[in-house]
């Protein structure tokens, strides 16, 4: 069955049985799952070379069939190992994709089950915390004397100099909200620490300003037990000046 | 891959690309002329005429930022600008990506 042709990956599962799951996936072609000794590759036959567009839609495209894919799996077996968008296995060696990628199950079979095994019935979750300084600045401006002095002495100055300490107190007041927000990371960091089973710190994103992202969080949690990060979300929530984004739940990929 | 681009594309992302350059340089004059004025070497008029010219200098890139529709572009220079120093830092300071940020609870020693 499968000769020159490569494999295109999706994921791996724990199971015995290789019912095809009866979908298309990037290729049109039917996703198969390759069982190996009770592990299962979600996989599509295809051409033997890297996913390559220059066309970003196709690109994004072919990422929404690849998470679309992993997601049916992740019903089905409950437990996935998902891998990122573009792995292709190609025949080597003398040997086909599915050969190969039953040695390389075999050769991982310990470290694929342990992995598997720790995300068993878990579930990866996005958390997001925004911020807007605006609102959270007046606060930071009321207890701060070397702002309020500052402030105060421009009022008093000629306009060039003026206009040189108030980017002096911009200066002060950006050092100030950073302080500020990460004080405010690590207070929330241990929050929501306490309600999942592990965290991976992400890199946040630009938002429309005057909004900034303080804290991009992807959290593995057992999908039955996560109230109580909800409800932790919820409180964060409710601090004036601060906007949480929870998303979820996924397949753990940032835990694979 | 085809790179179309019509004239008027060309101006403003050169155009955009060169105020973005002066915008960083006056910046740069910004943080000279703070320190100056901190370290007690200039007398206050000459604060006053440096503070004066750097005004002027704001207020002249704002004007031709309007006046060729390049604010978008200028600023999306200097994200883009801000993300590449980022990573700089980031690949200096951290080139496997094994910063404690990425570790996990269990990996920390930390229970949950």
């Amino acid at each position: 069955m499968m000769t020159d042709k490569g494999l295109y990956i999706y994921c791996l599962a724990q199971g015995n049985q290789e019912e095809p799951l009866e979908l298309r996936g990037l290729g049109g072609q039917p996703v198969m799952a390759l069982l190996h000794r009770g592990l299962i590759a979600v996989v599509e036959e295809c051409e033997a070379k890297s996913i390559q567009s220059e066309d970003q839609k196709v690109l994004a495209d072919g990422l929404l069939i690849h998470q679309s894919v992993v997601d049916i799996a992740w019903e089905r077996y409950e437990t996935v190992l998902p891998f990122s968008f573009g792995m292709v296995i190609r025949p080597m060696d003398g040997k086909t994709a599915g050969e190969n990628l039953k040695g390389w199950m075999e050769r991982e079979s310990e470290e694929l089950r342990g992995k598997l095994m720790r995300l068993k019935s878990k579930a990866e979750y996005g958390v997001q915390v925004i911020w807007d300084p605006t609102i959270v600045l007046p606060k930071i401006r009321h207890n701060d004397k070397e702002i309020q002095d500052l402030e105060k002495e421009i009022q008093s100055k000629p306009k060039g100099v003026a206009y040189l300490l108030e980017r002096k107190l911009a200066e002060i007041i950006k050092k100030r909200l950073e302080e500020a927000a990460n004080v405010y990371f690590k207070d929330f960091y241990q929050r929501i620490r306490n309600c999942v089973e592990e965290i991976h710190v992400e890199k946040v994103r630009r938002e429309n300003p005057p909004k900034q992202m303080i804290m991009n969080l992807s959290c593995l949690q057992e999908k039955d037990e996560v109230v109580l990060l909800g409800r932790e979300l919820e409180k964060i929530g409710k601090i004036q000046g601060f906007d949480v984004r929870f998303t979820g739940p996924w397949p753990p990929y940032s835990f694979a | 891959m085809k790179l179309e681009m019509n004239d008027k594309d060309l101006k403003q992302g050169l155009f955009g690309l060169v105020l973005a350059i002066v915008e960083v340089i006056r910046d740069t004059l910004r943080i000279q002329a703070l320190k100056r004025m901190e370290g007690g070497s200039l007398t206050e008029d000459e604060i006053n005429r440096l503070g004066v010219t750097l005004m002027e200098l704001d207020k002249a890139i704002e004007h031709l930022k309007e006046e060729q529709g390049v604010t978008e572009a200028v600023r999306s220079v200097r994200e883009g600008l801000d993300d590449w120093v980022d990573s700089m830092v980031q690949g200096l300071t951290d080139p496997y990506g094994i910063a404690p940020s990425r570790q996990t609870n269990k990996e920390k020693g930390i229970c949950t």
